[in-house]
C-alpha cells in the first residue's frame, strides 16, 4: 500500500470527533445475579472465593461477595441478538464511514484498560456510557496503515434502578481501523468482514431453481421433460425440441476442466488475485464456469479432473466452485 | 444480399482526433466525427435523412441531429452487441438507402471509452434486475470474471490448446498493429513499435491475454457517410463500393461467453459472416490484398483468419508468421494500426481504414486494392462487410 | 450465599514484604478447546458468531473460532489473583492484544512483578501461545482490599 493511496485524514476531519459522546447511556437489563457471577467464574476458571462466598469475602474486608471486576462491561453487553451497541446517534458510524471512505476498512482492536474504582455487588443496576477519547493521526503498523481510535466506558452501579449510582470503572478501548498490506488478512476481530461483497447473480424466473440447488447443496441443471436435453444456460424452452416443460436434475459434481483463465488485472476487490476459473465438461455433458479459489495457478490445466464445492457467500446465496479431484495433480 | 450488392457506397469518413482523454462531452465527440465525414463527402447536415448506431452509443440520434441542425430524418436504427456492429451498422444504413427509405445516412460512434466509463474495467456492478441479459452474467460475474478480458481469455485458452498457438503467434499480430501504428499519425502509439520481445515480457491481464494481446482504451469518434452508388459517384471522394455487408448469430453464439459448443476455438458466427461476404461479392479470400480484423484481442484475429478462409483451420499461427501480415506481407492487416495501435473506436475505425485503401489514401497503403475486407467484434454477434472500388 | 470455602481456611493476605520486585508469579496454563471458547464467550455475554461458530469465522478469515477479549480480561485477573489470594483488590488490568488463541491452543501466563510499594504492585503479564503473544499488559493490584480508601459501599 503506498501512502499515496491512504494519505489519512487530517486534523481538521478528525478532531471533531473527540469527546463525541457515543449515544445515550445504556442501564443493564437486569440487576448483577449471582447466577451470572457464578457462570462466569465457571467458564473462567476462577476459584477465587470472594465472587461467590459471602463469608469468605468478608474475610477479607468486603461486605460482601463482589461482581469480578473483569465483569465490568459484561452486564452492559446486549445479548444474543441485541443492537443496543450502535445507535443512531453513535457518531461512530460517522468516523468509521469516512475512514472507510479514506481506505482504512478493516478493523482489529489493540488494546483493552479496565480501570476498577469500586465494586459492584449481586442486586447492582450497572449504567454505561461511552465517549471517543481520541483518533490518531495515521501510522503504519505491521498489520497496514491506519488511524487508532481509542473509546472510553464509564460504569456506574446502584442498587436502585433509577438511582444514581457510583462511578465503579472505566473500560479503554482502542481499535486499529486500516487499509491491510494484504488483502484477506483478517485481524483478532475479523478484519474481513469488511471486505466488499461479490458481484451477485441477477436471478429470475429462468435461473432461480439453480441458486435454490446450491443452498441444498446441489449442482442443478435443466432437463427438457420432453426429450431428455439437458440444458446450461438456463432457458425457458428447450432449443432441441421447443418443449417448455423442463425440469432438474442434480449433477454429480465431477467434471474435466475444458478451459480455464488466470486473472490478474483488474483486480476487483471482492476477490483474490491471480484468480483461477475454470470452464469445466461436467461429466453428464455440459459445461459450466466456475472459480477455483483455492488452486494455485501452475496446478491447472485443461483436461484435469476437478470437483464442485460449495460456498456460502451471502445469507442467501450459496455458490459452487472447483476444486483438483484428489490425485489430479500434475 | 445479392440484390445489395454493389447499389450502395461509403461516400465520406470522419473522425476526431482519438486520444486517452478528448476533453470534450461524447456528444461533442458524436457531432464534430459526423460533420468532418459529411464535409469528407461533400455534404451537408441538411443532406442527412438516416442515422445509425450502436444500442451501446449514449448519444441520441435527436441529439446529434440537433446539434448538427440536420432537418427530417426518415430512418433510424441501431445495432446490438457492442463491438459486434461497425459492419451492421452499415449494412443497416446500405438496406435503407438501397429500398429508398433514405438517401443520406450517417454511422457514428463516439465516446469518452479511456476518460469515462472503461469498458476494461468490466461489469462488475451489473445489476441485479431479473432480466435475460443480466441473468446471463450470473454465470460469470460472481466468479470473478467481469471484463471483456477475462471472456476472451478462456476462449483464448481453448483456442491456443486446441490449435498449439503460442505466445509468439499473438505477439506476430500485436507486432504488426504496433509497426502500422507506427507510421500512422492519428495513432495513439505513432512512431512506438514493439517486438516480440517485449510482447512477450508484457505483464498478464487475463492469462493466456498480456497487456499487449489486448486492444486500447480510447476516446474518440467515427462517423461514416452511405449513399447510393450513383449518387456517390457524383461526390468528390472515390466511392468505397459496399460489395457485401453481413451480420451473423450462429447456434453457440453469445455475448463473449460462447463456451458450450462442440468447438469453442471456431467462430461459428464469423464463419457465417464470412460465407455471405465472399458468397454475395462474388469474391475469395485470393481477391483480398489487405483486411481489417477486428483486434480486441490477438487470439481472435487468428481464429478470424481461418474464419475467412485466409489460411486453413488451426493454420493461423503459421500464416502470421514472419511478418506476413505486415507492409509488405502476404496479407497485410490493420494498416492504421488496428485497435491494438491506432484507438479503440469499437470498430468504426477499421471501416475508415477500409475505405481510404480503396480510395488508395492510406498512411500504410497497399498497392491496387480492388476489394477489402472489415470485420467486427469477434466472439459477440458479429459483422463484416467487403468494400471495393468501382467499376 | 452459602459459605464454599470456610473463612479460617482462606489464605492470608500476600504481606508488602513478601513481595519483591522481579519475583515471577507462577504460571497459569490453560488448555483451550472449544468448550472453553464457547462457555466463556456466552459467560461474558458476547455472541459475535467468531467465538462460536466455526463456519462463520472461517469465513472471516480465522482458522478458527477464538477466545473474545473479554474472557482474556478475566483469565488475566484471575492468574493474578490466584497468586495474590482473595484479599487482593485490582486496581487496573491494561492489556495489548496479540495473536488470537484458538481451541487447540494452550494459553501460558506468566508475570513478574515491576513495582512494590504501600502495599500496591504492579505485575507485567505476558499470555503466549505456540502462535506468538495473545495478550501482554500490566495488572496494578492492592495486596489488602482495605488498604486504601477503595470503594467499600
Amino acid at each position: 500500500m503506498s501512502q499515496d493511496e491512504h494519505p489519512g485524514l487530517t486534523r481538521e476531519q478528525l478532531d471533531p470527533f473527540a469527546g463525541k459522546s457515543c449515544g445515550p447511556s445504556r442501564q443493564s437489563r437486569d440487576p448483577i445475579a449471582p447466577s451470572d457471577i457464578r457462570s462466569w467464574i465457571d467458564a473462567i476458571g476462577d476459584t477465587n472465593p470472594i465472587y461467590v462466598d459471602d463469608d469468605a469475602s468478608m474475610a477479607t474486608g468486603r461486605s460482601s461477595v463482589i461482581a469480578p471486576p473483569a465483569m465490568l462491561q459484561v452486564w452492559s453487553m446486549a445479548g444474543l441478538g441485541g443492537t443496543s451497541k450502535s445507535t443512531t446517534q453513535d457518531p461512530r458510524k460517522e468516523l468509521f464511514a469516512l475512514l472507510d471512505d479514506a481506505g482504512f476498512t478493516s478493523v482489529v482492536a489493540t488494546n483493552c484498560e479496565q480501570e476498577y474504582l469500586g465494586d459492584a455487588v449481586p442486586g447492582d443496576w450497572i449504567t454505561t456510557s461511552e465517549v471517543i477519547e481520541s483518533v490518531s493521526d495515521v501510522k503504519d503498523t505491521g498489520l497496514g496503515r491506519g488511524h487508532f481510535i481509542t473509546t472510553v466506558m464509564s460504569f456506574t452501579a446502584s442498587p436502585d434502578p433509577l438511582g444514581d449510582g457510583e462511578l465503579i470503572g472505566r473500560q479503554r478501548w482502542r481499535l486499529f481501523r486500516f487499509a491491510p498490506k494484504n488483502r484477506g488478512s483478517g485481524g483478532q476481530a475479523g478484519g474481513d468482514s469488511d471486505r466488499p461483497p461479490r458481484p451477485r447473480p441477477a436471478i429470475n424466473r429462468d435461473n432461480a431453481f439453480f441458486f435454490e440447488g446450491t443452498l441444498a447443496g446441489e449442482l442443478r441443471i435443466q432437463k427438457c421433460d420432453s426429450c431428455g436435453t439437458l440444458r446450461h444456460p438456463p432457458s425457458p424452452a428447450c432449443g432441441a425440441c421447443q418443449s417448455f416443460d423442463w425440469s432438474t436434475v442434480a449433477m454429480s459434481g465431477r467434471g474435466t476442466i475444458h478451459s480455464f483463465v488466470v486473472n490478474h488485472h483488474p483486480q476487483v476487490p471482492a476477490f483474490d488475485y491471480p484468480l483461477v476459473v475454470a470452464l469445466v465438461d461436467l461429466e453428464e455433458g455440459v459445461r459450466f464456469v466456475a472459480e477455483m479459489p483455492d488452486t494455485d495457478r501452475e496446478d491447472v490445466a485443461i483436461g484435469l479432473p476437478v470437483e464442485v464445492r460449495y460456498r456460502k457467500q451471502e445469507d442467501d446465496l450459496v455458490m459452487p466452485h472447483f476444486v483438483l479431484a484428489e490425485g489430479s495433480s500434475q | 444480399m445479392s440484390m445489395l450488392s454493389g447499389k450502395t457506397a461509403i461516400a465520406g469518413i470522419g473522425a476526431t482526433e482519438f486520444s486517452k482523454d478528448s476533453g470534450r462531452s461524447e456528444l461533442q465527440l458524436a457531432a464534430e466525427s459526423v460533420l468532418a465525414a459529411l464535409n469528407d463527402a461533400g455534404l451537408t447536415p441538411a443532406d442527412v435523412d438516416g442515422l445509425v448506431t450502436y444500442t451501446m452509443e449514449k448519444n441520441p440520434e435527436t441529439e446529434v441531429a440537433r446539434a448538427l441542425g440536420m432537418g427530417n430524418i426518415t430512418y433510424f436504427g441501431r445495432v446490438n452487441f457492442g463491438g459486434g456492429a461497425p459492419g451492421a451498422v452499415v449494412l443497416q444504413a446500405a438496406m435503407a438507402v438501397a429500398t429508398g427509405v433514405a438517401d443520406v445516412v450517417v454511422c457514428y460512434r463516439a465516446f469518452n471509452e479511456r476518460s469515462g466509463r472503461r469498458f476494461g474495467a468490466g461489469v462488475q456492478d451489473r445489476g441485479t434486475e431479473p432480466s435475460a441479459e443480466n441473468a446471463g452474467y450470473a454465470w460469470y460475474t460472481p466468479h470473478g470474471i467481469v471484463t471483456p478480458a477475462q471472456w476472451a481469455a478462456m476462449t483464448a485458452r481453448r483456442y491456443m490448446h486446441d490449435s498449439g498457438a503460442t505466445t509468439e503467434a499473438l505477439g506476430a499480430v500485436a507486432v504488426a498493429a504496433r509497426r502500422h501504428a507506427a507510421t500512422n499519425p492519428k495513432a495513439w502509439f505513432y512512431e512506438r513499435p514493439i517486438t516480440l520481445a517485449d510482447h512477450a515480457e508484457s505483464r498478464w491481464i487475463a492469462e493466456p491475454l498480456r497487456l499487449l494481446d489486448c486492444c486500447q482504451e480510447s476516446d474518440g469518434g467515427q462517423a461514416l457517410v452511405i449513399v447510393s452508388a450513383e449518387r456517390a459517384r457524383d461526390l468528390p471522394q472515390k466511392p468505397a463500393i459496399i460489395k457485401a455487408a453481413a451480420q451473423g448469430i450462429a447456434a453457440p453464439t453469445a455475448m463473449m461467453t460462447a463456451y458450450y459448443g462442440d468447438d469453442i476455438g471456431h467462430l461459428e458466427e464469423m464463419t457465417l459472416v464470412a460465407d455471405q461476404l465472399w458468397a454475395d461479392a462474388q469474391l475469395s479470400p485470393a481477391d483480398i490484398p489487405t483486411a481489417i480484423i477486428y483486434d480486441h484481442f490477438t487470439p481472435y484475429v487468428l481464429m478470424q483468419l481461418e474464419s475467412f478462409g485466409f489460411c486453413g483451420r488451426g493454420e493461423a499461427k503459421d500464416f502470421v508468421r514472419d511478418g506476413n501480415v505486415e507492409l509488405g506481407g502476404r496479407l497485410p492487416i490493420n494498416t492504421h494500426g488496428g485497435q491494438l495501435g491506432e484507438a479503440y473506436i469499437h470498430g468504426m475505425n477499421g471501416v475508415a481504414e477500409g475505405v481510404r485503401q480503396i480510395r488508395g489514401t492510406a498512411v500504410n497503403q497497399v498497392a491496387n486494392v480492388e476489394n477489402t475486407v472489415v470485420t467486427g467484434g469477434a466472439g459477440v454477434p458479429t459483422s463484416g462487410l467487403i468494400l471495393g472500388a468501382d467499376g | 450465599m452459602t459459605s464454599e470455602t470456610s473463612s479460617s481456611s482462606l489464605r492470608p493476605p500476600l504481606q508488602a514484604s513478601e513481595v519483591a520486585i522481579d519475583d515471577e508469579l507462577p504460571p497459569l496454563e490453560i488448555a483451550i478447546d472449544r468448550t472453553f471458547v464457547i462457555a466463556a464467550a456466552i459467560a461474558t455475554r458476547d455472541y459475535q458468531d467468531v467465538h462460536h461458530d466455526h463456519e462463520a469465522a472461517v469465513k472471516r478469515g480465522a482458522p478458527d473460532i477464538f477466545l473474545n477479549i473479554l474472557t482474556t480480561t478475566g483469565l488475566v485477573n484471575r492468574f493474578v489473583t490466584d497468586w495474590a489470594g482473595p484479599h487482593a483488590r485490582i486496581n487496573k488490568t491494561a492489556i495489548r492484544l496479540g495473536m488470537p488463541a484458538h481451541p487447540g491452543d494452550t494459553l501460558t501466563f506468566t508475570g513478574t512483578v515491576t513495582e512494590s510499594a504501600d502495599g500496591v504492585v504492579t505485575v507485567s503479564i505476558d499470555g503466549t501461545t505456540a502462535r506468538g503473544s495473545h495478550a501482554s499488559g500490566s495488572v496494578t493490584l492492592s495486596l489488602s482490599a482495605v488498604a486504601d480508601s477503595g470503594d467499600q459501599r
